[in-house]
C-alpha cells in the first residue's frame, strides 16, 4: 500500500476518533440519544471498514471487500436493533 | 510452459476467491474467528444491557472515556508504523521496517499502560470483576482484548529478528485486528448508553 494511501488513512482514522470523542461530550437524552448513538456506531463501522481495505489492504480484493461489509452492516444494525429494544438511558 | 509452471498455475487457481485474500490466508481465518469471537461478546454485552439501562449506564459513568479515547488513537496510530513496516518490508528496507515495528510495539506498551492504570484506578475504587454485569462484560472483554495486545507486541519483537517479508506481513496483520477490534469495542462499552 502506497505511504500517501496509508498516510490519509490514519489521519482519517485519527479525525474520526477526535469526532467521536467531541460527540460524547454532547449530553442529549431520549430520541436525540438514539440518533447520536447511531452517528458514534456508525463511525466505527467506517474506520473498521478503513482499517481492513488500508491497512490489512483488503481492497484489493472487491469480493471479500463486499462480503466484509454485508457482514460489518448486518453487525451494526444488530446491536443497534438490540440498542434501541433497550433504550437509552 | 514447464511442468512446474503448470502445476504452480492449476494450484492457485484451486484457491478461487480465498486467493485473492491479501497475506496469509491462515491469518485471515485467524482474523475472522477473533472477529466473530468478539462480535458474540459485544452482542452479548449490548443484549444484556438492554435488560438492566439504568445499571449499565450508572456503571458506564465510572469508566474513564477520556483514556479509552487516548488510547484508541495510540492504537491506530501503531497500525499505522505497522502498516509502514510492511510497505519497508516489501521494498527490502529491513533497518526502515524494524524501526517501524519498534515504533508500534513502543504504542502497544503505551496502550498497556494506559489500560493497567485505568484497571488500578477501578481496583482503588473497589471495582472487580464481580462488582456487576457490566464490570463482568468490562474486564472479560477489555482484557481478552489487552492479552492480544501483549501478544501482538511478543510478535513484532520476534518478527524484529526474523525479518522476513511473509512474517512482518503476518504480524501486522494480527495486529490490525487487535486494532480494527478496539474502534468497535470502545464506543460500544465506553460511549453507548
Amino acid at each position: 500500500m502506497a505511504l500517501r494511501t496509508l498516510t490519509q488513512a490514519w489521519i482519517t482514522l485519527v479525525v474520526l476518533s477526535v469526532v467521536t470523542t467531541g460527540l460524547t461530550l454532547v449530553s442529549e437524552h431520549g430520541t436525540s440519544r438514539k440518533l447520536l448513538i447511531a452517528v458514534i456506531l456508525a463511525i466505527a463501522a467506517v474506520k473498521a471498514r478503513i482499517i481492513l481495505t488500508r491497512y490489512l489492504n483488503l481492497s484489493q480484493s472487491p469480493f471479500w471487500t463486499r462480503v466484509f461489509d454485508i457482514i460489518g452492516t448486518v453487525f451494526f444494525a444488530l446491536l443497534y436493533g438490540i440498542y434501541l429494544v433497550g433504550g437509552a438511558a | 510452459m514447464t511442468d512446474n509452471a503448470q502445476n504452480s498455475d492449476t494450484e492457485d487457481d484451486n484457491w478461487g476467491v480465498l486467493g485473492e485474500l491479501p497475506g496469509d490466508f491462515m491469518m485471515w481465518v485467524l482474523i475472522a474467528s477473533e472477529l466473530l469471537v468478539f462480535g458474540a461478546a459485544l452482542l452479548a454485552f449490548v443484549a444484556v444491557r438492554a435488560t438492566d439501562v439504568t445499571g449499565f449506564a450508572a456503571d458506564q459513568q465510572q469508566l474513564n472515556q477520556t483514556a479509552g479515547a487516548a488510547n484508541t488513537i495510540v492504537l491506530v496510530t501503531s497500525g499505522f508504523f505497522a502498516a509502514l513496516a510492511v510497505s519497508a518490508s516489501a521494498k527490502f528496507q529491513k533497518t526502515r521496517a524494524r524501526v517501524m515495528l519498534a515504533a508500534a510495539m513502543t504504542l502497544g506498551l503505551v496502550f498497556i499502560g494506559v489500560k493497567g492504570i485505568e484497571y488500578w484506578q477501578k481496583a482503588e475504587a473497589g471495582i472487580g470483576l464481580d462488582s456487576s454485569p457490566f464490570f463482568t462484560f468490562y474486564y472479560l472483554i477489555t482484557g481478552f482484548h489487552a492479552a492480544h495486545v501483549i501478544a501482538g507486541i511478543v510478535i513484532f519483537a520476534l518478527v524484529s529478528y526474523f525479518d522476513d517479508k511473509r512474517n512482518i506481513e503476518t504480524a501486522a496483520a494480527f495486529w490490525h485486528m487487535v486494532d480494527l477490534v478496539w474502534v468497535i469495542l470502545f464506543p460500544i462499552i465506553y460511549l453507548v448508553r
